[in-house]
């Protein structure tokens, strides 16, 4: 986490200080004695203020009349939410491949330039400055230009989100394949290892926890680059069905369908995490 | 003698001007450089192989609109830019007060700071329809979209900066009895300057997303709107010119927030924290 912007605004170590909590407070209900209060508060506290603000936004709905079309009731979301659910899977699926196709590609993608930069002094020089510069340029704006070259359907969106999620895996990567212990290198060497055996047994798995905190990055901005592409040209996926919504002013089936893309977030965020704590394990270091 | 002397001398004056020079060269003229080869290699690619303008057009077309018709991109990166420095401004703004406010107890953070982190996981920019929804067509919808957009990571990083003042000043400004208010004016909240200013270079970014993306679903007026029309008009060369414009206005705001982080750092003259920022 040193020195490294990322786009993530602290998800990563957040995350990261809530699993090692989690952590804490489960490990004890293994042992004899159960989790005293204290011990279950940060997992509490968060839960029941979300409980709190749902709550309060169900009462303010019911006694201040607001109108279902500005801000409707959770009840009102979660009835609309059970009748549209196989309108909301059916536009879930486009959405998800799509994200899961746009991330294996810049990760592939992204790795291997990692790889080419590494082993390159002239194209880190060449091109590492150019990768930041991008992160930090809107690539937002570049996505009709996606569209005109490849079309309004899936291609373009796919193509689209894996430019923009690309960077971070790159940038990331050829930061941790940079951070290989040297001396270990030297070890391979002095062993007659080839490049290729020493890049496949030290500095990869040295930089694998880099590689996973930018993939964590990545698959987030894999989603938002497909649902800004949908929003754009689309006529399937979750975000042409929120675009649609909006259109008719339907703002029960926005939540609801918001609900499903969160969930969708959420867990392919958290199928990285684990990949990563699986990897860790039985890579066993540090 | 003395001409030997300054023989040595200026010969190492010279080895170290010239170390300077390739120093110079690796870190900006090499990347510099590549990128004026991509710029001459897809200026012959687009002569050479007649390919359409529609599709991709030349970087002299792109050239051609910029300097040609500057004023209808000017007036539109106008409004463009206001919605991206107000909206930032607000975001900035309202992520350190909150950040500020979780912070002023352990039991007001854990509560809040972890559905924080949960909504940065989510796709935020699918919410933009529904503030098109309740603020209707035009500004105020594009300045809400990109706060909502950029206020998480200032409130993310301010959080994390403003707990993580050393303990032992805090405790020497406690033995000193100085107040809390004090302490946080004086210790916690310098401490967090660099993680405030990491969070706003990230705020920033995404301000500009959100503000473009609320323009290329609203299209009434600025950049995003300018892109959306000329593609759907085929005209490519004049959505290379806005995004060049785009460009420019992120790096020149990217550079004015690290700018400001320079002075800061000066005011306050301390250097990064050890482990480095976000």
């Amino acid at each position: 986490m040193a020195g490294r912007r990322s786009d993530d605004g602290g998800v990563v170590m957040a995350v990261d200080t809530i699993a090692s909590r989690a952590g804490t407070v489960l490990a004890p209900i293994g042992a004899v004695t159960p989790p005293t209060l204290r011990q279950l508060r940060p997992m509490i506290l968060p839960v029941a203020a979300a409980g709190a603000v749902l709550a309060i936004w169900q009462m303010a709905c019911v006694l201040a009349h607001i109108p279902p079309v500005i801000l409707p009731p959770p009840s009102q979301i979660a009835a609309e939410f059970w009748r549209i659910l196989p309108v909301l899977l059916h536009q879930a699926v486009p959405t998800t491949l799509d994200s899961l196709t746009a991330f294996a590609l810049a990760c592939a993608l992204g790795i291997v330039l990692a790889m080419a930069i590494t082993y390159s002094p002239l194209a880190r020089d060449m091109l590492f400055p150019n990768l930041v510069l991008f992160q930090i340029i809107p690539k937002v704006a570049l996505a009709p230009l996606f569209v005109v070259w490849l079309g309004i359907s899936s291609e373009s969106r796919v193509a689209f989100s894996a430019f923009t999620c690309f960077f971070p895996v790159v940038i990331s990567a050829v930061v941790g394949f940079a951070s290989a212990d040297t001396s270990t290198l030297r070890l391979c060497k002095s062993l007659t290892a080839s490049d290729w055996q020493s890049f496949l047994l030290v500095r990869f798995p040295y930089a694998l926890p880099a590689i996973f905190s930018g993939m964590k990055i990545a698959m987030t901005m894999a989603v938002i680059g497909v649902i800004i592409g949908e929003f754009i040209s689309a006529k399937a996926g979750l975000g042409f069905y929120i675009l649609y919504a909006s259109s008719r002013m339907d703002t029960a089936a926005i939540f609801a369908a918001l609900f499903v893309l969160c969930m969708i977030g959420v867990t392919l965020f958290g199928a990285v995490a684990l990949a990563e704590r699986y990897v860790r394990q039985h890579y066993g270091r540090r | 003698m003395a001409v030997a002397q300054d023989t040595i001398l200026t010969s190492t004056r010279l080895a170290g001007i010239s170390e300077t020079v390739v120093h110079f060269g690796r870190t900006i003229g090499l990347p510099a450089g590549f990128a004026v080869f991509s710029v001459i290699a897809w200026e012959l690619l687009c002569r050479i192989t007649h390919i359409s303008p529609e599709l991709l057009p030349a970087p002299s077309a792109v050239w051609d609109v910029l300097s040609g018709n500057p004023r209808i991109l000017i007036e539109q990166a106008l409004p463009t830019t206001i919605e991206i420095v107000v909206s930032f401004a607000i975001a900035t703004t309202i992520g350190v007060l909150l950040a500020t406010g979780i912070c002023s107890s352990a039991a007001i953070r854990e509560a809040i700071y972890p559905n924080i982190v949960m909504f940065q996981v989510i796709p935020k920019i699918a919410l933009a329809p529904l503030f098109i929804v309740w603020l209707g067509v035009g500004g105020k919808s594009i300045v809400t979209v990109g706060v909502f957009i950029a206020f998480f990571p200032m409130v993310v990083s301010t959080a994390t900066g403003l707990v993580s003042a050393k303990p032992d000043v805090l405790q020497l400004c406690r033995s000193l009895t100085a107040s809390e208010w004090q302490s946080f004016l004086l210790v916690r909240f310098p401490y967090a300057m660099p993680y405030i200013f990491a969070g706003m270079k990230v705020g920033v970014t995404m301000a500009m997303i959100g503000v473009i993306v609320g323009e290329f679903i609203t299209a009434q007026a600025g950049l995003g709107y300018i892109i959306m029309f000329a593609s759907s008009a085929g005209e490519t060369a004049t959505v290379l010119a806005a995004i060049v414009v785009l460009c420019g206005i992120g790096l020149v705001l990217y550079g004015l927030v690290g700018a400001g982080e320079l002075l800061v750092q000066r005011w306050f003259g301390g250097e990064l924290p050890a482990g480095g920022v976000i």
